[in-house]
């Protein structure tokens, strides 16, 4: 089975309140980018997971893991 | 002024007419930079797809006339035509697009996931490319009367309409999700 890169960006971002806009903003990216990460779609390259675990106060362990 | 000439100012002015156009359109929206950038990439998304069977539907012009009749004018200014328009997507997909928005409205709409659509989809343009190349090359063997014009024709048609498609494909998967 392959492997995925899963997320907790959705529910970290519903805990401190944030539209994927204002965290697009954050990270400077397009909504579509957050959107697309958070759906699983999009694996994003480490200096955006960086951002994106930076902009929500967690660490990039924290909010990604890999699935088998 | 020979018909080429002609059909590629009338492409250039048709390229210069969309743009200005589209320009108008978004004059009086007072939008920030981010709100701005999710708007013109979702018309891009929707954009895309329409201009890869627009370019196609261009191919008629040409083929029609492959098997060595002359064409008239009106074709071969069409043809010109589909040679701007090709270079033109050729252009969007090689750069970040929307050449007279600010920078910063650039470099976000070209971020991380667009670049990985974009890169995408030109693997796959290539790709089509070099298999129609491959195609075109075996049918020389069989019969030689092929031009140089037509074989690259053929080649530029598949590798950039697959391109074009593929990407507006993933942008719209993109903004779909949303």
């Amino acid at each position: 089975m392959p492997e995925r890169l899963a997320n907790r960006l959705k529910e970290r971002r519903a805990e401190l309140g944030l539209t994927q806009a204002e965290l697009a903003e954050k990270v400077g990216v397009t909504r579509k980018t957050v959107n697309t990460v958070e759906n699983g779609v999009f694996t994003p390259s480490a200096t955006l997971a960086i951002k994106l675990a930076r902009a929500l106060g967690l660490s990039v362990e924290q909010l990604f893991w890999v699935e088998n | 002024m020979n018909a080429f000439t002609i059909g590629l100012l009338v492409g250039l002015g048709v390229v210069l007419v969309i743009a200005a156009i589209a320009k108008w359109r978004t004059r009086n929206k007072p939008m920030s930079v981010a709100e701005k950038a999710e708007f013109l990439s979702k018309r891009r998304a929707r954009m895309l797809p329409a201009l890869a069977v627009i370019f196609l539907s261009q191919q008629a012009t040409f083929f029609s006339q492959m098997t060595g009749g002359e064409h008239v004018s009106a074709e071969k200014a069409k043809i010109s035509a589909w040679l701007v328009l090709s270079a033109l997507m050729l252009f969007a997909l090689a750069t970040k697009g929307f050449w007279f928005e600010r920078k910063e409205v650039r470099d976000l709409i070209d971020d991380e996931n667009t670049q990985a659509n974009r890169n995408e989809a030109m693997r796959l343009g290539f790709l089509l490319a070099m298999g129609a190349a491959i195609a075109v090359y075996t049918l020389t063997m069989f019969d030689p009367t092929v031009t140089a014009r037509e074989a690259v024709h053929i080649v530029m048609s598949f590798g950039i309409a697959a391109a074009i498609l593929r990407w507006g494909v993933l942008e719209r998967r993109a903004h779909r999700d949303a």
